[in-house]
């Protein structure tokens, strides 16, 4: 049987420090403009397709560019930094291509029907905006918005990522490495989902009045990634 | 996204209480049952925790089938990354700490997750679906079943160590959580809508299932404990099997099927 005692004792900070990073992965996805299949069909703003599938694209790949330097440094600055650089890039690359699309492709203008004028640029947007659409796009404010949830979900995984790989643990370490991402994907998973049911699904970014229901899901998140983190760092330090 | 479904819950054919027996019952035993039977006998009895992921599968399917039909308001997908994500957090976990009681462990650790999660939806989020509970404890069971059987078919046992080396340090772990997250939230996804029936998405179930066991059937090739060709083979022929009657199923309850023939080329269009 495992020292459950010792084991926390040894590695309460990192189960703060994945709760924490379960926290900010719930906040960073109402930052992301998600429009689902409407949006797809350009009769809604954001990027068409769903939250889970965002959150996950640019969750993992702020999980490679944190594991990637994690093999370089010790820094957890520099790690954390990385995950957010890369899920950054993730994001805003996917938004720039879906512009394209909905611009040269579609043939609509970036436009939201939840707010009249643009809150970054104070373009006005009504005038814009399709009859019986919900907007189309990716306006600017929606952009900016996107590209820091893009931030603050890597800044979450690359926490988590750090934490189960600093976990006191006798595994040896490509093991570890595969077993802490593994468990972070999980993690980035469920705080991903959480959210999304939060939102209903689609939102426009920070002007959305839905973005106000944020800490409705952070405090769901803290409870769900709380077990997470107690099962991950069990598992991994009983190891 | 709204989910497309009734706004109720969906019903008909087998009671949900036989799914969850089935389910849970047969993913445990056939997780042991592959365990101790390659232990005891040969290598190529590991295809048997492939069968009890089909029924975990199936239960999942079966789970989510009834669950988005009130409508998640985010698509069906998404319930079953969340599905997987809990399962494979609860499955590495009860594999870790609980040695020959890992997939009970492993079981419990999802059912617990998945009925916090179910509350916090309900309670917290305010989804206010009656069965959100019950179902996301019986969809995380799911999740961490399917991944423990197609664990035990792809190295022959559950026990944690030859689990690390030969599925989670390889990163087969990934195939297992894609090809088990698509079984189970692929059929009711596939088949929803006004004319969805119970039967033909759980046939779907029982397809994707079979796909995801020829999968870990290709992956144990490269395993010492476990044997591929049993897996492969008694996978292609469940697929087989479960593809026909999906078929069969589709066109019982389209209104007509007729060949239409191909598209006319440009000379016959003038």
């Amino acid at each position: 049987m495992i020292d459950i005692a010792g084991i926390l004792a040894e590695n309460i900070i990192y189960i703060v420090m994945i709760t924490l990073g379960g926290m900010l992965i719930s906040w960073s996805v109402h930052f992301v403009p998600v429009g689902g299949a409407p949006a797809a069909m350009a009769q809604a703003t954001g990027i068409g397709t769903g939250t889970v599938q965002l959150a996950a694209g640019a969750g993992l790949t702020g999980l490679v560019t944190a594991g990637a330097v994690m093999n370089v440094s010790d820094s957890v600055a520099l790690v954390v930094a990385s995950g957010a650089v890369g899920a950054m890039i993730m994001i805003a690359v996917t938004m720039i291509i879906g512009t394209w699309v909905y611009v040269y492709g579609v043939g609509v203008p970036p436009a939201s029907a939840k707010v009249d004028y643009d809150p970054i640029t104070k373009d006005r947007q009504d005038l814009y905006v399709s009859q019986g659409t919900e907007g189309h796009g990716l306006p600017t404010v929606s952009y900016v918005s996107g590209v820091i949830g893009g931030a603050l979900g890597g800044i979450g995984g690359a926490i988590i990522y750090y934490s189960l790989m600093s976990t006191s643990t006798t595994l040896a370490h490509s093991d570890l490495i595969s077993l802490a991402s593994i468990f972070a994907v999980g993690i980035f998973f469920v705080n991903a989902v959480i959210p999304s049911y939060n939102i209903g699904g689609t939102i426009e970014g920070f002007h959305d009045p839905k973005f106000k229901k944020w800490p409705k899901a952070v405090l769901a998140s803290f409870v769900a990634t709380l077990m997470c983190a107690f099962v991950g760092v069990m598992a991994i330090g009983g190891l | 996204m709204s989910a497309g479904g009734a706004g109720g819950e969906a019903t008909g054919g087998i009671p949900q209480n036989n799914l969850i027996a089935v389910g849970a019952a047969g993913g445990l035993i056939a997780a042991y049952a592959g365990h101790f039977l390659t232990q005891g006998i040969g290598p190529a009895f590991a295809f048997i925790g492939a069968l009890g992921a089909i029924c975990a599968i199936v239960w999942g399917a079966a789970a989510v089938r009834r669950v988005a039909s009130y409508g998640l308001g985010t698509g069906v997908p998404s319930i079953g990354m969340m599905a997987l994500g809990m399962g494979v957090v609860a499955s590495l976990f009860g594999l870790a700490v609980g040695g020959i009681a890992g997939p009970i462990v492993a079981f419990i650790a999802a059912a617990i997750i998945g009925l916090v999660i179910g509350v916090l939806a309900n309670k917290v989020l305010g989804m206010g679906i009656p069965i959100m509970e019950q179902s996301m404890t019986e969809i995380a069971g799911a999740g961490a079943l399917t991944i423990i059987g197609l664990s035990v078919a792809m190295t022959g046992t559950f026990l944690f160590d030859a689990v690390l080396e030969t599925v989670v340090a390889t990163g087969y772990i990934a195939v297992i959580f894609i090809a088990g997250g698509m079984a189970i939230l692929h059929p009711f996804n596939a088949n929803l809508g006004p004319d969805e029936q119970q039967d033909r998405t759980l046939t779907t179930a029982v397809e994707k299932g079979a796909i995801a066991m020829i999968i870990a059937g290709i992956v144990a090739t490269v395993a010492t404990g476990a044997s591929a060709i049993p897996s492969i083979v008694i996978g292609i022929v469940i697929w087989y099997v479960a593809f026909r009657k999906y078929v069969e199923l589709v066109n019982r309850d389209a209104y007509k099927v007729i060949g239409t023939g191909l598209l006319p080329t440009e000379e016959e269009l003038e």
